[in-house]
């Protein structure tokens, strides 16, 4: 009997709050909140020695105009991002969302759809996104409203030390528009003169894969979404090159981002590709100053292939829970808005804009002396012009979790085409939702 | 329940209609609901939300109820089919290993002859109070391909060139159960050693004056003796086992590719990564509980002999 009370008991409980927990927080996406009173803009965003410190100057830029206004950055790294924006939006607790985050192109127009609850439409709110880069505003585009305030393009670069390469009777320019398989030759005899490997990337990674494929144009994904990975000859080429840069030891797998920076900070290997944020990177050692050089990256020897290609840049978003007036006038006013600020981001932080008046600047003609007086920037934005379209499709993650698996069994030596069937099927498997 | 005798003068104190034994009955619901309210709010109406949640498919917010999919999915899908096998790895090499080395540790801590007792049990204990993550990142930067291990290694000449100890799957689970027996070991070692000192000591003597040797002693006298510890053990760590998270999304980060990547960390990755889906993570949780609730019922069918 009194087994049966306390059941009933519970079960009722249980109930009343069930019953009690009916959903809100659902953004409206009006534009709310006054410039004039200023008041404190949170933001999430990760790289102190990029993202984070372009922030820092944006408000030091804005502040001069409205001296109301605050800012609060939050480091939060991009997995921690998208982790809390699925948190939030699925327990209905928008309210801990920041003002301002930064999302990450690739993920954009995943998390616009997946959650739009969250992002604020930003198409009528006076930011002009015709003065951005075409190809960059479509990544924070979903069905023709802008979401995002584009930032940098991650315009993929190889930086090489010249000294080293120098040793095995080679300058940046036997590096410059070449193919991977020439590349790997150069790269044998830098290893054999030197002993260093040229590369070094993290290992289980995608990464180089990704970027590869990019530069040739060529998706995961048709251009419908179906998946692309068991009949995608560019694709495969990209992965048998990967095989064969960590075979003939001219690339590296290292443990983990800082075993990255560390791999070409101290010295263990002759230069690094990666998107251009990596050149704040690359100056953090003083002892290398005018070693360095950059060039473009390799091509893959396939129809379309180009030595341009893009590591995926990021994008800013204001949320449904932001003083919305504020954080939009503070956007609209630095990062789609102001030369001054893009003068500093450049030299200091290596961010390229991909907001056009920008362009212009007489910094972007200036000589870099840590890169022995190349004219990087220039030189980045030509690179920047060539990409390839391309088309992340919405599964990208899956995609590139995918292929991390296929790179890692054909590395222990699995059979190429059974993986890549393999990876194919498990993405199909996922898209079944 | 057991309904304590009323005393034998109740009748006396019947000013409020309640018996003493009533009363006391009714404080100790009072207690009882306020705990019992947490629980059914932190965890019962969690589950509750979770199964439902289970029964729903979709991407982020935009799901539709579909019944059993998800549990059918489960069976399909050659991930889970991997994060099973990779757990149960874990489970069947570590599980064994740790509790008979936590009875030996016991067994030795608990001798006579032992100088610094105090000094052993806690060093090894410590391991289990160190933090998850810290001890996975130290664990990580130990086998790291310039870490201390290939080092070692390589400088004692045992290997010719370092081994890519979390770049290759058999070595990376390696690592993975090398992990938790260093931070469980002791955990367990001490519901042993307290189990033990329980033991009578004059059953040891009794059967030494029998002359039945260390190894005797310890197979006839401590294993019996210790049966419903060791079986609590054992549920425990299934149960800890099943649910491993860390270690896999720290120490490994489930590679290379997902070779050491543990059910949990499946989960997690299906629930907040990349498209989230909810109601197939979910649905993954319910066959983890299923899954235990099983095991732990088969051990006690073999273990329990009350």
């Amino acid at each position: 009997m009194k087994k049966l009370l306390v059941l009933i008991l519970v079960l009722a409980l249980a109930f009343v709050v069930i019953a009690c927990d009916n959903d809100n927080g659902n953004g409206d996406g009006e534009i709310t909140g006054s410039v004039e009173d200023g008041g404190t803009i949170t933001v999430w965003c990760w790289d102190p020695a990029f993202n984070i410190f372009a922030m820092d100057q944006a408000a030091i830029i804005y502040q001069a105009i409205n001296p109301n206004f605050e800012i609060e950055i939050i480091e939060t790294p991009w997995e921690q991002v998208d982790e809390q924006i699925t948190t939030f939006a699925t327990a209905g607790t928008l309210d801990l969302l920041p003002d301002i985050m930064l999302v990450q192109d690739q993920a954009f127009q995943l998390n616009v759809m997946n959650f739009p609850e969250v992002f604020l439409d930003l198409t009528d709110s006076g930011i002009n996104f015709s003065e951005f880069g075409a190809a960059k505003t479509s990544l924070s585009t979903v069905n023709g409203r802008n979401y995002g305030v584009p930032f940098d393009n991650g315009v993929t670069i190889m930086g090489l030390r010249t000294d080293v390469i120098g040793q095995a009777g080679l300058t940046i320019d036997d590096f410059t528009s070449v193919t991977w398989n020439d590349f790997i030759t150069l790269g044998q005899q830098v290893l054999e003169a030197t002993g260093r490997p040229m590369l070094a990337t993290t290992a289980g990674g995608a990464d180089y894969v990704d970027f590869m494929i990019k530069s040739a144009g060529v998706s995961m994904f048709n251009a419908d979404g179906s998946p692309n990975l068991d009949n995608n000859p560019t694709l495969r080429e990209a992965i048998a090159i990967y095989v064969e840069l960590v075979q003939t030891g001219v690339l590296v797998e290292v443990d983990g981002w800082d075993a990255f920076i560390g791999s070409f900070v101290n010295d263990v290997v002759a230069g690094t590709i990666a998107g251009c944020w990596i050149l704040g990177s690359i100056q953090q050692n003083p002892d290398h100053e005018g070693l360095w050089a950059v060039t473009n990256v390799p091509r893959l020897n396939v129809a379309g292939g180009t030595n341009f290609s893009s590591w995926g840049g990021s994008s800013w978003a204001v949320t449904t829970n932001a003083n919305a007036a504020l954080a939009i006038d503070f956007l609209k006013h630095t990062f789609a808005g102001s030369v001054e600020l893009y003068d500093i981001l450049l030299p200091e932080a290596g961010a390229l804009a991909t907001w056009i008046p920008a362009a212009a600047s007489t910094v972007y003609q200036e000589e870099h002396t840590f890169f022995g007086g190349q004219r990087v920037a220039a030189d980045i934005i030509n690179f920047s012009a060539n990409i390839p379209t391309f088309y992340f499709g919405i599964f990208h993650y899956e995609g590139i979790s995918a292929l991390e698996v296929a790179i890692t069994n054909i590395l222990n030596g699995a059979d190429i085409d059974a993986e890549l069937q393999a990876a194919q099927e498990f993405i199909e498997f996922q898209m079944r939702g | 329940m057991k309904n304590s005798a009323e005393p034998s003068g109740s009748t006396l104190i019947k000013k409020s209609g309640l018996s003493l034994s009533q009363k006391q009955g009714l404080t100790g619901w009072a207690f009882l609901f306020l705990a019992a309210g947490l629980i059914v709010l932190m965890n019962f109406y969690p589950m509750v939300r979770g199964f439902m949640m289970s029964l729903q498919t979709g991407v982020g917010a935009n799901m539709q109820f579909s019944g059993f999919v998800n549990y059918t999915r489960l069976f399909e899908d050659p991930r889970f089919r991997q994060t099973l096998i990779n757990t149960f790895i874990y489970l069947l090499v570590q599980v064994p290993i740790m509790l008979i080395l936590g009875l030996i540790l016991a067994t030795m801590l608990n001798s006579r002859n032992l100088k610094a007792k105090g000094f052993f049990r806690t060093a090894i204990f410590l391991p289990c109070a160190v933090g998850l993550v810290a001890y996975s990142l130290v664990f990580r930067q130990m086998f790291a391909f310039d870490g201390l291990v290939n080092t070692v290694l390589v400088n004692i000449g045992i290997l010719e060139t370092g081994h890519n100890w979390l770049g290759t799957p058999w070595s990376a689970r390696l690592v993975i159960i090398l992990g938790l027996l260093w931070r469980w070991t002791g955990f367990n070692m001490i519901f042993y050693l307290a189990g033990i000192q329980n033991v009578d000591t004059s059953i040891y003597e009794a059967a030494r004056i029998d002359g039945a040797n260390v190894f005797h002693q310890f197979w006839k006298i401590t294993i019996p003796l210790l049966r419903p510890i060791i079986l609590l053990t054992a549920i425990m760590s299934t149960n800890g086992t099943l649910q491993l998270f860390d270690e896999s999304f720290n120490l490994t980060q489930g590679g290379p590719g997902v070779s050491s990547m543990t059910m949990s960390h499946y989960i997690f990755d299906t629930a907040f990564a990349g498209n989230p889906m909810l109601g197939y993570a979910s649905a993954m949780s319910f066959a983890i509980l299923l899954m235990v609730a099983l095991l732990a019922f088969l051990q006690l069918k073999v273990g329990d002999r009350r």
